[in-house]
């Protein structure tokens, strides 16, 4: 601890360089700790997704539709209990800029099928028994003051539903029993949409229950086999993989992401270890002195390691901070439809904190290596 | 008895292929309380011969001896511990740490003692006070002059109360006031406090300081006399 004085002094001692490096620091744990928080948000959707539950697509592309019949067929696959289904509506609510999930849905199966949606039973009945009614989640209600019995008036944005706007009633507000339900959602009767729909009888993805989860890949497979061939094939796959493909339209998240963090961490590592390089080679004669003193090569080691985890602990510590506080899905609006809500949580913010330690460290290795192995002599003849 | 003995000591650089004597078969003898002054031209060998008495040169053969120790037995780490506890160097350039301030700078060889932060403050105070410069206590070295530079340098050399003083051209960069101010604390240093002092210096008024003068030439002992017989060639 007493040599804690030491280490500080010599941080202050180029305010200026100190605090861009810091600054860097911050930068580089700020981007990690954020795109962490991304990827464990989708991590945890696909982690609460239901083990039970199969999801059924167009095999060509999800955003073309199939024809209702096929709720039918897939109902009397072996090994399916119950069925629903949805439609992606992409509608506008007053400023396109006001994004969010917009889900025509069965609404009695479709509640059965996802008891996460929680619903008080007088809003359930509501919603059930309004054509016109919708739910929204928890979160969008608090963003836009949705109350119950308020109603929201959607443009379409996708032209097979009609050019006409789309007025409903807010029947409940529902809270997400997990987190592969969002609660930045809106979701209505798909029988209304389907009335004003160019093409009738579309539906954008089929959720089935399977009886046994051990069973839910030989079920998929038997309910595609079923459309094979035929003008509607169809691409069915557990939940889990169903969320991913939602996240695999952005990319491979975790490559893109882990690439970023990783060259940003490096870079980072490169600009510490430079600054630390020219911060000892500047203190060569002071290093020597030292050492004619009688400091042990260990300990200016230490010394200048102590400095470099200070330096960049700093520089951790406000870019988690600012991470935690400012990087959030709800406060930045980015939450809503596929894109799962993400934080930074404590977890991340400690692995932050783990990540410019180790920035410190490793920055200052070779610099406290050629401050503890400098030859006195020469040193002290540099500047005699 | 001698305090510090070398015996016979040669040190050569190796540049490339070319092999560069500085010192050559030196012995010196240097009692326990002595003043010595080492004086010769430059490139005459005697900054190796002090950086060797500190530990922080190697003697290519030849052996040194400070009290019971011989140097050249110890470890790097172990001769580190040991120029803490026995060695109080004084530089040309005062060579104080900028960001200290006078108080911290000659705080810093206590860091390495088992002293308590109260103890360090003590001792640190009354270094100060042996060079005169307790009020500068709080000041950092660029708002000193260079004499109070030096003094504040003398106080760290001292503070460990270390067994012998080691000072390298402690004038060299001094006015003329200065440096007589520095040599009277050093003669002070080895009347009152017994301190033993090796000093290398070109300066004859500085050499005439010392208690003995020993001459190097060309790295080796060019003669061994008391001060002011002919000492100012």
């Amino acid at each position: 601890m007493k040599f804690a004085g030491l280490v500080v002094k010599s941080v202050r001692r180029n305010k200026r360089r100190t605090t861009l490096t810091v600054l860097s620091v911050a930068i580089a744990v700020f981007l990690f700790s954020s795109l962490r928080a991304v990827l464990d948000g989708f991590k945890a959707v696909s982690a609460a997704s239901s083990s039970t539950r199969v999801v059924t697509l167009r095999s060509t592309s999800m955003i073309f539709s199939m024809p209702t019949s096929h709720e039918q067929t897939i109902r009397s696959t072996p090994g399916v209990e119950d069925v629903t289904y949805a439609n992606w509506f992409g509608g506008i609510y007053k400023d396109p800029k006001n994004f969010f999930g917009q889900f025509a849905i069965d609404p009695v199966s479709y509640l059965r099928m996802y008891p996460e949606v929680i619903l008080s039973d007088e809003d359930k009945r509501a919603f059930i028994e309004d054509r016109t009614g919708c739910i929204v989640g928890d979160g969008l209600a608090k963003k836009y003051g949705f109350k119950v019995g308020d109603k929201i008036v959607l443009q379409p944005g996708i032209p097979v539903y009609g050019s006409q706007d789309y007025e409903f009633t807010v029947r409940g507000i529902y809270r997400p029993g997990a987190s592969n339900i969002d609660h930045q959602s809106m979701m209505f009767h798909w029988k209304y949409a389907d009335e004003r729909s160019t093409i009738k009888g579309q539906i954008g993805w089929f959720v089935a229950r399977v009886s046994n989860p051990d069973q839910a890949t030989k079920v998929a497979l038997a309910i595609d086999q079923q459309f094979a061939n035929s003008a509607y094939e169809t691409k069915t796959d557990t939940e889990q993989a169903f969320t991913a493909q939602f996240a695999s339209m952005l990319g491979n998240l975790n490559l893109l992401l882990g690439s970023v963090a990783l060259a940003v961490v490096i870079t980072t590592l490169f600009v510490a270890g430079n600054t630390m390089a020219m911060s000892v080679r500047e203190r060569t004669t002071e290093i020597a002195v030292m050492r004619t003193l009688g400091f042990r090569a260990a300990t200016i080691f230490s010394l200048v390691v102590g400095e470099g985890f200070l330096v960049a602990l700093a520089g951790g510590v406000l870019g988690a901070l600012f991470a935690r506080i400012i990087v959030n899905a709800e406060a930045l609006g980015l939450s809503g439809g596929f894109i799962p809500a993400f934080g930074v949580n404590n977890f991340n913010v400690l692995v932050g904190l783990g990540l410019s330690a180790f920035i410190g460290i490793a920055a200052s290795l070779i610099p406290a290596t050629m401050a503890s192995r400098l030859k006195i002599v020469d040193a002290l003849r540099r500047v005699a | 008895m001698a305090l510090i003995e070398l015996r016979d000591v040669t040190k050569t650089y190796r540049r490339d292929a070319e092999e560069i004597g500085v010192l050559e078969r030196v012995t010196i003898s240097v009692a326990e309380g002595d003043f010595l002054a080492l004086m010769g031209p430059s490139g005459s060998g005697k900054s190796t011969l002090l950086n060797l008495l500190a530990g922080i040169d190697h003697p290519t053969r030849g052996q040194i001896t400070v009290g019971d120790t011989d140097i050249g037995r110890l470890s790097e780490g172990a001769l580190a511990a040991w120029r803490a506890r026995h060695i109080g160097f004084i530089f040309q350039l005062y060579n104080l740490i900028p960001v200290l301030t006078a108080f911290e700078n000659v705080e810093l060889p206590l860091l390495l003692t088992s002293l308590s932060k109260k103890q360090r403050r003590d001792h640190v105070m009354t270094a100060l006070g042996i060079v005169g410069l307790t009020e500068r206590a709080s000041h950092y070295p660029r708002q000193l002059s260079g004499g109070q530079e030096q003094r504040v340098a003398i106080a760290r050399a001292v503070v460990t109360d270390p067994t012998v003083l080691l000072a390298d051209e402690p004038t060299g960069d001094l006015d003329a006031k200065s440096g007589a101010e520095v040599l009277t604390l050093l003669q002070r240093l080895n009347r009152e406090y017994k301190k033993t002092i090796v000093m290398v210096t070109h300066d004859p008024h500085a050499a005439e300081r010392a208690s003995r003068v020993l001459y190097l030439e060309k790295g080796t002992l060019a003669a061994q006399q008391p001060v002011g017989v002919g000492v100012m060639s």
